[in-house]
């Protein structure tokens, strides 16, 4: 800009670099401000109280005392891997909801495609608590879900409110946008040409699946494992309106022991645990999207 | 269980059963040409729709017994008593206006962002982009136990204020990822042939790339100022007791609350305009940018 003055002199392309490495941390300098003071800060803050203080609540210069309290209490131990297990579980059922959709989108052209697409989106408009209520007038023991069934006479209808099924009924209806959204557009670029000629030298159905498109889409699969493995992890709303008294999913355990418990530093250690384990999550999906950009390059 | 699909190009077989009536033939006929899209198309409607036609039917209802499958009296009773609530007349506006504020401030800090990430070159943009998502991966409630230490030294605990910073940072990656990829989409040559024939840069921004980023913009406003709206997380920790939104009054109506057309007015009068507006965002959300935005 300050080179403006003769419309001759071209900035040299060095000049234009810093200029646009100048201007790029400027536009996003505010963004990142923010997120250094209200997460990495306190993240860090929360990290460094659960390492310096004591089981009794006393500080010191390092301590594993939390941690220590954390892994040897059957509670928190059964809460963790109940947690990692309806995680896994979850993913796996969206997985197994999900590619029979996707790949029926995929090859269909029918007007139930469009129908489908739409129901597929349509959870992804609806906020966590309305799900949560809907769900529960849904599926509560003399709710809608019930009469349905006694209309085609069954009645031996045993609601999954308030159980840990509640919990992954509401975490598969929350997953299914984005897992058919990502799972859509990896299967979309795969060529037909490829499939056509698999079927000419009289692949089946299930051998064009298992050969052609699946290691065509692992990157897919790999990120929509890790980021709703991620998302899982972390969430709260579900477990909390719809899950069993005990055992308690991470996000309402900690809850807890902050508000009912009032034990704050424990809650953080919880929050710490989660993050370990939420990072390496998060760190197979850096991998792959780096492998994959690289290998685009 | 794919394997017993029947190729797409094979001709129909023969040995399709007679039907005794047109009717009947007919309907076979359809379940053989689309039988899996008809039943993924019914299972579908019945757990995704099922539910939520539950809440605008109960929103409705006076009287809704078991076994019946429709309430068996309809009416607005409830709706005058609802809006009456004391704690529903001041929630809703104070929602609505932390939505407001935190949604722009968020646009404000996230687009300008948006468009450096996809546009410029300079060292650690990778990074920097995945650290947005990075941050996501702290467990929020650990978060807002620490903030809420900070904000009480601030004496930002129990104010809008508060809760604004909060909303405003929670919607950042949505905000950034989005226009991000939309941003990266816009094809340069369009550009820069508008710049070849004297443009300025600042008319082929808004009339060129503006117009064609414009509906994922839209798209990442409308899913963030939904998402902050029914934000309840962060509001019960930071807002309470002064700042009381919509979402925290929704937890106690599910929770404690024995008449069922409290909560599924309050959710009907509030989730049926969000639903509107996110309809404009749906066309954007099929096309493939979105699943651009996180690399696939």
């Amino acid at each position: 800009m300050a080179t403006m003055a003769t419309a001759e002199l071209k900035p040299s392309p060095r000049w234009r670099r810093a200029r646009n490495v100048f201007s790029g941390y400027a536009l996003i300098l505010p963004a990142l401000l923010l997120v250094g003071l209200i997460i990495v800060y306190p993240a860090t803050r929360s990290i460094i109280v659960t390492l310096t203080t004591q089981a009794d609540g006393s500080p010191a210069a390092f301590t594993l005392d939390q941690y220590t309290s954390f892994f040897t209490d059957t509670l928190s131990t059964t809460n963790l891997l109940y947690t990692l297990r309806v995680a896994l579980e979850v993913v796996a059922i969206l997985f197994l909801i999900a590619f029979p959709i996707c790949l029926y989108l995929r090859f269909s052209k029918s007007r139930i495609a469009n129908v489908i697409h739409f129901l597929t989106l349509f959870p992804l408009f609806v906020p966590g608590i309305v799900l949560a209520y809907a769900l529960i007038r849904f599926t509560i023991t003399h709710g809608m879900l019930a009469s349905i069934l006694a209309a085609l006479c069954i009645n031996n209808y045993t609601t999954p409110y308030l159980t840990t099924q509640g919990i992954m009924f509401g975490l598969v209806w929350e997953g299914i946008p984005f897992t058919t959204l990502i799972l859509n557009a990896a299967l979309i670029q795969i060529d037909d040409a490829l499939i056509d000629s698999a079927r000419d030298v009289g692949a089946n159905a299930w051998q064009i699946f298992t050969r052609i498109m699946l290691p065509l889409i692992k990157d897919a699969v790999v990120i929509i494992f890790a980021l709703q493995f991620l998302m899982i992890l972390g969430s709260y709303t579900i477990p909390y309106l719809m899950g069993p008294a005990e055992p308690e999913m991470m996000g309402v355990f900690m809850q807890r022991t902050y508000q009912d418990v009032q034990n704050p530093v424990q809650a953080q250690t919880q929050a710490v645990v989660t993050f370990v384990i939420a990072a390496l999550a998060g760190y197979v999906y850096v991998r792959t999207v780096a492998s994959q950009q690289k290998g685009q390059e | 269980m794919s394997a017993t699909l029947p190729r797409s190009d094979t001709p129909a077989h023969p040995q399709l059963p007679q039907s005794p009536s047109p009717a009947l033939a007919g309907a076979l006929r359809w379940l053989r040409r689309d039988g899996l899209g008809g039943l993924i198309a019914v299972t579908l409607i019945l757990f995704i729709i099922g539910p939520m036609l539950s809440v605008v039917l109960w929103a409705f209802a006076v009287r809704w017994q078991y076994p019946s499958l429709l309430p068996t009296e309809y009416g607005f009773r409830w709706w005058s008593e609802t809006f009456r609530r004391a704690d529903i007349g001041t929630a809703i506006p104070q929602s609505i206006s932390i939505t407001l504020i935190a949604t722009a401030l968020s646009a404000l800090v996230s687009l300008p962002a948006a468009y450096a990430f996809a546009r410029m070159r300079f060292p650690g943009r990778q990074i920097f982009l995945l650290s947005f998502l990075a941050t996501n991966a702290f467990p929020r409630f650990g978060l807002y136990i620490t903030i809420a230490v900070i904000f009480f030294q601030l004496n930002l605990i129990g104010t809008v204020q508060g809760v604004v910073v909060i909303q405003v940072v929670n919607s950042l990656l949505l905000m950034i990822w989005i226009p991000t990829a939309a941003f990266r989409n816009v094809d340069r040559g369009l550009e820069e042939a508008a710049l070849d024939v004297g443009a300025s840069r600042l008319r082929v921004f808004t009339q060129i790339t503006l117009p064609i980023v414009f509906p994922a913009i839209a798209a990442a406003v409308l899913l963030s100022a939904v998402n902050i709206f029914y934000e309840a997380q962060a509001s019960l920790i930071i807002g309470l007791p002064n700042v009381r939104t919509v979402p925290v009054l929704m937890y106690s109506l599910i929770n404690n609350q024995l008449v069922v057309q409290y909560g599924a007015i309050l959710m009907f009068v509030t989730w049926v305009p969000s639903l509107i507006l996110l309809a404009f965002a749906q066309r954007f959300l099929r096309g493939r940018h979105f699943a651009a935005g996180f690399g696939v």
